[in-house]
C-alpha cells in the first residue's frame, strides 16, 4: 500500500522529470520524422510562399541524395524578420534563411556575423545570368554571400482586372487601363456595370508599406525619379509626381470607386477578397498570379494583367529599380558550410531555375526563362512589361560601401511614406505635399545625421555619395558608368 | 541603543532562558524541503519571464539597439528624451486615455445595472443569463478581434447589412476604417468581451449585502427603491471603488483586441501606447529596441501610478467597511 506522503513525492518527481524531458525536446520540429540517427540537418526559412510544394520536393530529393535532413518553413515576410531577429539573439539562425523583414542591408549583416560566404565557384554559377551578380549587393570581397532568387527587374504595381467585370463593363484594358483618367474611368464602369456589391478598385491600405511601393510605381509613371533624385541626391518626396500619384488614389477614394473594406486589408487578404469578384481593379505584383494559382484555383482564368497605369496619355512608363541583394544567405553560425553550399548550388541549375520560373513567384533572375516556361500568360505579359519599362538606377552602395553603414544607422522617420497615403486616404492629413516636403525635411536630417555618427567611427562617406552627375532618365545605369561617375 | 539590544535579547529566549534555535525535527525540514520544491517552478518561471524581462526593459532604455547587432551603445536619457519629444508617443498616450475614460464609466455602471437584475432571486434561469454574459471572456481576444472585423465589414458585415435592410443607411459605415468610428467600435467590442469580468465582481459584492439587513428595511418600510438606495448602493460602495479601479487597470491591456481589430490605424487613430511599444520594437523598419524600451518603462511608471491609487483605493474601501 502506497503511502499519500509518498504518492505526492512520486507525482512531483514525475512531473519535474517530465518537464525536464520536454525542456529538452523544445527544438522545431518539421521533417525530422524516421530520419536515421546521426544524420545531419539544416534548416531552411524562407518566405518564398507560392514555391513552397517545388522547395519541399527538391529538399526531399537533395535528403534522398546527401542523407543530410532539411529542415524547412516558409514564412509570412511580415514576421520572417521578427522570427530572424530572435533566432540570432539566441544564436539560433537557421543555417541557410531570406533575409525578409530585416531591414538592414547585408553589408551590415556580413560586419555583424550574420551572414558567411557561400562556397560556391564561379562554374557553379555559370548557368545564372552575369549581371544578377554584383559587389556590394551579392559579393564582398569577390566572394558571394547571396544567392539571388528574384530579378531587380519587376514592380509591384502591375493592373490586375477580373476579365469578366472588364467584359461586362465594355472595357478594353489596354487601352482603358493605360493612364490614371482611364483607370478612374474604368474603375467607374466596373462599379456600375458589375451591380450591387460590387466596387472598382481593391487595395491594401492597412498595409502601409505595400500602399507606399504602389504611390512610388505610379510616381514613377508620372515621371518621378524615385526616392532619391540621382542628379542631386536629395530626397524627392515632395515633388509633383508623388503628390499628384497621392491625388489619383485619393480621387478614386472621392468617386467611391474604393472596395469600402479596404481599409482592414493588408496585401495577403486585399488578394483574397479580390479573387471573390468583389472588385474589378487591383494593383500587385507578378507573384499575384502564383498565390491565386496556388490558393483560389477556379479564379486563374478570370485574371488579366495590364501595365501601371501611366499619368497621362502618350508619357511612356519607365521605372527605377536598384541593383538588388541576392536571397538566399548562409548563416555565418552553420556549422556545415559545405552542405549549405551543396544544397544551395540545386538553385543554380537552368532546370531548377526553369521549375521555379513555373511556380510564378517573383521573376526569375534569367527573364529569358520566362517564355521557356510554362506559366499563365499574364505571368509572360508581366514579364515583357519588366524587360521594357524598367530601368536600372545608380546604387550609391556600389561606388562607396560606406553607404550601407548610413543606411544601417538611419532611424525610421514616422510617418513614412505609406503612412502619409493612409493619412491623406483617411482624411486625417489634408494636405499631402506638406507631409511629403516635411518627410523628406525628416529624412535630410536624418541621413545628415547618420553619416555624422558612421562618419566618427571613421568611415569616408557624404551627402556626395548619393549624387550622380552622368545619370540620364530613361537609362539604365550599368555597372560602367560608376566607373565615370 | 541600550533598549534595543535588550529587547533583541528578549526575543532571542524564551523565558527558561533557552535559545530559541532548537533543532528543527525532521519532519519540519522535510515539509520546508517540499515547499521550496513545489515554489521552485513558480519562482523559477515568474523570474524568467516576469521579474527579467521587466529589468531588461529598464536597461535597454538606457541603450541603442537595433535587436540585430551584438553591440548596445549607452545612451542614457537620450531615448527617453526622444519618446517624450515624439507627438506620436502622446498621440498614443492620448488615445489610451482616451480608451480608458469612454470604458470605465460604462463598464462599471452597466454591469452594477445587470448583476443587480441578475442578482434577483425572482429571475428566471439567472445561471444561464450569468453564464451567457460572462461567455465572451473565455474566448481567445485575436479570435475575437479577427471576428469582429468581418462583423463590421463595410461590404457584407452583419451590422451594415442590418443597417442597410432597416434602411437607416445607404452605404456600409466603415466603422474600422473611419478615424471617427474605429475606436468607438473598438471601446464597443471590448466592454461586451469583458463586460462578464466586472459582472461577476458585482455579483460577488452583492453577495455580501446580508440578507437581515433587507429583511429589517423591509419590515421598516421600504420598497425595491428604497432598499436599492438606502441599502444597497451604501453596502456596495467600498466595492465600487475596487471594481472601478481593477477595471481601470484592465483597459490598459488592450494590445491583441486593438492590434486584431484595426493594427492602431487608420493614420494612428486607435494607436494605444501598447501597439506604439510594439511598432518600434518589432513591426519599425529597423527596429528600436531601446527607443521601445523606453516607451514601456514611462507606460509601466503610469500603470504603477494606477496601481498605487487601487491600494490607496482599497485601503479607503477597508476604512470604510471598518476592517482597517
Amino acid at each position: 500500500m502506497i503511502s499519500r506522503r509518498r504518492f505526492f513525492g512520486a507525482s512531483a518527481g514525475g512531473v519535474i522529470g517530465a518537464l525536464a524531458a520536454a525542456a529538452c525536446s523544445t527544438a522545431p520540429g518539421g521533417g525530422g520524422g524516421g530520419q536515421a540517427a546521426g544524420a545531419k540537418t539544416l534548416r531552411v526559412w524562407d518566405h518564398f510562399q507560392p514555391r513552397e510544394d517545388l522547395h519541399k520536393k527538391l529538399f526531399a530529393d537533395f535528403q534522398k541524395s546527401s542523407g543530410t535532413v532539411v529542415q524547412y518553413t516558409v514564412y509570412n515576410p511580415n514576421q520572417q524578420g521578427q522570427a530572424l531577429q530572435l533566432a540570432f539573439g539566441s544564436k539560433q539562425l537557421p543555417d541557410v534563411f531570406t533575409t525578409a523583414g530585416v531591414k538592414l542591408p547585408q553589408p551590415r549583416l556580413r560586419k555583424d556575423g550574420w551572414i558567411a560566404p557561400i562556397e560556391l565557384s564561379k562554374e557553379d554559377l555559370s548557368a545564372m545570368p552575369a549581371d544578377a551578380f554584383l559587389n556590394g549587393f551579392t559579393h564582398f570581397d569577390g566572394k558571394l554571400y547571396s544567392l539571388p532568387m528574384v530579378n531587380y527587374r519587376q514592380y509591384g504595381t502591375l493592373t490586375w482586372y477580373n476579365v469578366e467585370l472588364a467584359e461586362k463593363a465594355g472595357l478594353d484594358p489596354d487601352r482603358d487601363l493605360a493612364t490614371w483618367d482611364g483607370f478612374r474611368a474604368a474603375a467607374a464602369k466596373i462599379k456600375s456595370a458589375g451591380g450591387d456589391g460590387i466596387s472598382g478598385w481593391i487595395a491594401p491600405l492597412q498595409f502601409a508599406q505595400r500602399l507606399g511601393e504602389h504611390v512610388s510605381d505610379l510616381a514613377m509613371a508620372a515621371g518621378g525619379v524615385g526616392a532619391t533624385d540621382p542628379r542631386t541626391g536629395a530626397f524627392s518626396y515632395g515633388t509633383d509626381p508623388y503628390v499628384h500619384a497621392i491625388d489619383f488614389l485619393g480621387a478614386l477614394k472621392k468617386d467611391g470607386l474604393i472596395f469600402p473594406a479596404s481599409s482592414s486589408l493588408d496585401a495577403r487578404t486585399a488578394r483574397a477578397r479580390w479573387s471573390t469578384g468583389v472588385a474589378g481593379l487591383f494593383f500587385d505584383g507578378p507573384w499575384n498570379i502564383g498565390v491565386i494559382k496556388d490558393q483560389f484555383k477556379a479564379f486563374v482564368d478570370k485574371v488579366g494583367v495590364a501595365s501601371v497605369p501611366s499619368s497621362e496619355a502618350g508619357r511612356p512608363v519607365v521605372l527605377y529599380a536598384p541593383p538588388k541583394a541576392g536571397d538566399y544567405c548562409a548563416a555565418a553560425t552553420s556549422k556545415e558550410p559545405e552542405l549549405v553550399a551543396k544544397l544551395l548550388k540545386i538553385f543554380t541549375t537552368e532546370e531548377v531555375m526553369l521549375a521555379e520560373t513555373e511556380q510564378m513567384d517573383g521573376m526569375p533572375v534569367d527573364l529569358a526563362l520566362v517564355n521557356k516556361a510554362n506559366v499563365h500568360p499574364t505571368y509572360k505579359k508581366a514579364a515583357e512589361l519588366f524587360g521594357r519599362q524598367i530601368r536600372l538606377r545608380p546604387a550609391p552602395e556600389v561606388r562607396n560601401p560606406g553607404v550601407s553603414e548610413v543606411v544601417a544607422e538611419m532611424k525610421q522617420v514616422e510617418p513614412d511614406l505609406g503612412g502619409i497615403v493612409q493619412g491623406v486616404l483617411s482624411g486625417q492629413l489634408p494636405d499631402a505635399r506638406k507631409a511629403l516636403s516635411e518627410y523628406d525635411r525628416k529624412l535630410t536630417a536624418e541621413r545628415a545625421r547618420a553619416i555624422k555618427a558612421v562618419a566618427a567611427k571613421g568611415v569616408k562617406v557624404s551627402e556626395s555619395d548619393w549624387v550622380f552627375g552622368n545619370w540620364t532618365p530613361g537609362e539604365d545605369y550599368g555597372h560602367d558608368k560608376y566607373k565615370t561617375s | 541603543m541600550t533598549v534595543t539590544v535588550e529587547g533583541r535579547a528578549d526575543r532571542r529566549t524564551d523565558p527558561a532562558g533557552r535559545s530559541p534555535r532548537r533543532p528543527q525535527p525532521p519532519r519540519q525540514g522535510r515539509n520546508r524541503l517540499w515547499i521550496w520544491l513545489f515554489l521552485t517552478p513558480t519562482v523559477v518561471l515568474y523570474g524568467v519571464y516576469t521579474i527579467y524581462p521587466v529589468l531588461a526593459s529598464y536597461w535597454y532604455s538606457f541603450v541603442e539597439w537595433n535587436g540585430f547587432d551584438e553591440a548596445k551603445h549607452w545612451v542614457g536619457l537620450a531615448n527617453y528624451r526622444a519618446v517624450l519629444a515624439d507627438p506620436l508617443f502622446w498621440n498614443s498616450f492620448k488615445i489610451t486615455v482616451l480608451f480608458m475614460v469612454a470604458v470605465v464609466p460604462v463598464k462599471v455602471l452597466f454591469t452594477l445595472l445587470l448583476a443587480l437584475v441578475l442578482n434577483s432571486p425572482k429571475l428566471p434561469m439567472r445561471t444561464l443569463f450569468r453564464t451567457a454574459f460572462f461567455l465572451p471572456v473565455v474566448t481567445t481576444t485575436a479570435i475575437v478581434g479577427i471576428v469582429m472585423q468581418f462583423v463590421f465589414d463595410p461590404a457584407s458585415g452583419p451590422v451594415n447589412v442590418v443597417l442597410r435592410k432597416l434602411g437607416l443607411v445607404a452605404d456600409g459605415i466603415n466603422f474600422l476604417g473611419d478615424p471617427k468610428t474605429a475606436l468607438w467600435t473598438v471601446v464597443g467590442v471590448y466592454i461586451w468581451k469583458w463586460f462578464g469580468v466586472t459582472l461577476i465582481y458585482w455579483l460577488a459584492a452583492l453577495q455580501t449585502v446580508p440578507d437581515e439587513v433587507y429583511e429589517a428595511a423591509a419590515i421598516d418600510g421600504a420598497g425595491p427603491w428604497g432598499l436599492l438606495r438606502h441599502v444597497t448602493l451604501p453596502l456596495l460602495k467600498p466595492f465600487a471603488v475596487i471594481i472601478t479601479l481593477l477595471t481601470l487597470e484592465s483597459t490598459l491591456k488592450v494590445f491583441d483586441l486593438m492590434l486584431t481589430m484595426t493594427n492602431g490605424g487608420p493614420f494612428y487613430a486607435t494607436e494605444v501606447v501598447e501597439i506604439y511599444i510594439y511598432r518600434w520594437a518589432f513591426a519599425a523598419t529597423v527596429p528600436e529596441l531601446g527607443f521601445a524600451s523606453a516607451a514601456a518603462v514611462i507606460f509601466g511608471l503610469f500603470v504603477g501610478l494606477i496601481g498605487v491609487l487601487q491600494l490607496l483605493g482599497i485601503r479607503a474601501a477597508r476604512k470604510a467597511r471598518g476592517t482597517a
